[in-house]
């Protein structure tokens, strides 16, 4: 009988068009604007380097002037400074550690038609590349001696490469950075975490993967200023030593640990650092590290931040508004079929029969919603991310997502069937029939 | 076929009470084509409905061909309907947006007959209208009489041992109206028994036999005109 009833159904969307459009646009439209709600707030809640993300830390040491506007416990910086930093690479005491900063290098191509131009990109350390499982195409990091001693030595993206030489066989080639040359010692490949949690300045979704990585020793010794971020208290020297001293704060600093357990030993290791620290006159106030993994990292800075939870939620409550919508146009559908119901009654049918036939129908209107929402949300999720810096699509709705859409569609207009139809397998046939 | 025993019927509300039907006994044996006449609001559509189990009744008994309906629940009902009885209506009710083969198709749907025995059944029943040509045309398309017709197809069209009928020619013209009382006698001819409520004395006087029921009871018609 299902093969009867779906075609019963898929005739009653003929039947009151007027009606039957109404359902299955309010269906829609609640289906699109949750969906597209949810797409957000999935993406941005998703785990951007699951293989490592429990092993992948953060680390925080409060090195703020112990002031009046200090208080005891308050939450320490999110970056640290250099001399910290200097510190905790010399130290080593992670499986990796890195630090990054954003640059925003002036690349001359050196090839006629083409101007030069601004591009972003990052100063850190050789680590960043496997610590964070950046595939190359080509050649790979530069070299630890590199990296000691800040050489001219660059890896770029595919883009980049691509933009600049019109091939990705670049490595060993020059790149001029600045009115410098730099050997391109690499070409990354395609690797777009989302969010953006190696160094989260914003949202974690307005920039595109950068496309220039240097030696951070470099970038310091060519007095590179940040390109994010940078907080300073109390009295500094100006320029660029300023920002090297110990009252600023404008480096995202990440070690990667063997293992999840040594996150203790760690956090040890990170105590016992700022007391030595103290001992020698530094770091004023008294030890208020943290140490956070990814996932913390992400929650901590508030990437899926309460205006997006929100969003969510009013947008599921727009659909179950729309479901009491719906809800009141079935009846509405369904009891001007009473006649028909009454004659299908009176020619045999049981009250489940009529029940299932309604409830076909109800979930031929869901599919036709549903289809039409995927439709919609599709177009919300593209809308958003046009609207964002990058050129990357951030929210984009995968196919678990896209059949979610539908299943959700589907699942909503049972739900609100379930009264019509319940109502339409009462009807009592004599009345119906005398009233014909 | 259908007997009826001190059967009655009562509507009650809150406030009051109705008694559509008082104590009754009807009998109608198989083969028979019984008139059922009386005034309106008299108790004939009540009648018919509880004799097509579309109302359950409130004292007495019922037993249609050989099942007593007292106590069956609404599943049983209706497949008890839906094996023995066909029904024709005065206003047709066949459902606008299926076509002839379609609208016949829906008692042998919930018969539960594979798709060949009910396309022959349907064919079957639409010849015996005269309608066979005109399968896939809607209600609309046809005239009243031809849409009466199609009920009587769709009546037929189970095999049914009992056929309903309630103002079958009430909203026909008069040659329209002759066209489907011809083709009930020849139903009936053909074994068919058949129960009709109608409002018209020429009808009537057409069945084998007469039942009228005046404020809820069956009435004797020969008694009344002697008495008269």
């Amino acid at each position: 009988m299902f093969g009867y009833y779906l075609k019963l159904g898929l005739k009653s969307l003929r039947r009151s068009p007027v009606l039957t459009a109404l359902i299955v646009l309010i269906l829609a439209v609640g289906i699109g604007a949750s969906m597209t709600s949810l797409t957000m707030l999935l993406v941005l809640s998703g785990d951007p380097i699951p293989q490592k993300s429990d092993r992948l830390f953060v680390p925080q040491i409060d090195s703020g002037p112990k002031n009046a506007s200090w208080q005891a416990g308050e939450e320490p910086e999110r970056q640290l400074g250099w001399v910290d930093v200097s510190n905790l690479l010399r130290d080593a005491k992670g499986k990796r550690q890195t630090a990054l900063y954003g640059v925003g290098p002036t690349i001359d191509p050196m090839r006629e038609g083409l101007t030069p131009f601004v591009e972003q990109g990052m100063a850190t350390t050789r680590d960043v590349f496997p610590m964070f499982d950046i595939p190359f195409v080509a050649g790979g990091p530069w070299s630890a001696e590199d990296d000691a001693r800040g050489a001219d030595v660059v890896v770029i993206g595919r883009a980049l490469a691509e933009r600049v030489f019109g091939d990705e066989r670049v490595v060993g080639r020059t790149l001029r950075l600045s009115d410098r040359d730099y050997r391109i010692t690499g070409v990354m490949g395609d690797w777009n975490p989302i969010p953006r949690f190696y160094r989260i300045n914003g949202s974690g979704v307005d920039s595109d993967v950068h496309q220039v990585w240097l030696p951070i020793n470099n970038a310091i010794s060519r007095k590179w200023s940040n390109n994010g971020w940078t907080n300073c208290s109390g009295d500094i020297d100006p320029g660029f030593a300023g920002l090297l001293s110990d009252g600023c704060t404008w480096l995202q600093y990440w070690v990667e640990l063997e293992s999840a357990s040594d996150r203790e030993a760690f956090t040890d290791y990170l105590r016992a650092y700022v007391a030595e620290q103290q001992a020698l006159g530094r770091l004023p106030r008294p030890e208020n590290n943290r140490l956070r993994n990814v996932r913390e990292w992400l929650d901590f800075v508030g990437i899926v931040n309460s205006d997006t939870r929100m969003a969510t939620w009013i947008a599921f409550g727009f659909l179950l508004v729309c479901l009491v919508n719906v809800v009141t146009l079935m009846l509405a559908k369904f009891t001007a079929r009473a006649g028909e119901i009454g004659v299908r009654r009176a020619l045999g049918a049981t009250r489940n029969e009529i029940l299932r036939q309604s409830l076909v129908e109800a979930g031929v209107l869901g599919a036709a919603g549903a289809i039409l929402g995927l439709g919609l949300a599709i177009y919300g999720v593209a809308l958003i991310d046009g609207r964002l810096s990058s050129s990357e699509n951030f929210f984009t709705m995968d196919p678990w997502l896209m059949s979610g859409t539908v299943v959700l569609g589907f699942f909503c207009a049972l739900v609100a069937g379930l009264l019509p139809t319940w109502q339409a397998s009462r009807v009592r046939p004599a009345i119906q029939l005398k009233s014909q | 076929m259908l007997s009826m025993t001190q059967l009655s019927k009562v509507y009650q509300t809150h406030m009051i009470e109705t008694h559509a039907l008082r104590g009754i006994d009807i009998q109608v044996r198989e083969g028979e084509f019984v008139a059922v006449t009386g005034p309106s609001g008299s108790g004939k559509t009540t009648f018919l409905n509880i004799a097509g189990l579309l109302e359950e009744f409130t004292g007495g008994g019922y037993t249609l061909d050989g099942v007593d309906v007292r106590g069956l629940n609404d599943d049983q009902r209706s497949r008890l309907r839906n094996e023995k009885l066909g029904f024709i209506f005065q206003g047709f009710n066949l459902i606008p947006d299926l076509n002839l083969f379609d609208n016949v198709d829906v008692p042998l749907r919930y018969r539960g007959f594979k798709a060949a025995e009910r396309k022959q059944r349907i064919e079957e029943a639409l010849s015996k209208v005269g309608l066979a040509s005109r399968m896939k045309h809607y209600p609309a398309e046809l005239s009243g009489g031809q849409q009466q017709r199609v009920a009587i197809a769709r009546a037929l069209a189970g095999s049914p041992r009992l056929l309903l009928a309630d103002e079958p020619t009430g909203n026909l013209d008069t040659q329209m109206a002759r066209g489907v009382m011809e083709l009930l006698e020849q139903i009936n001819a053909e074994g068919t028994t058949i129960i009709m409520v109608t409002h018209d004395p020429e009808l009537a006087a057409r069945a084998q036999r007469n039942i009228h029921i005046v404020d809820g009871q069956v009435v004797d018609l020969q008694r009344l005109a002697t008495a008269a």
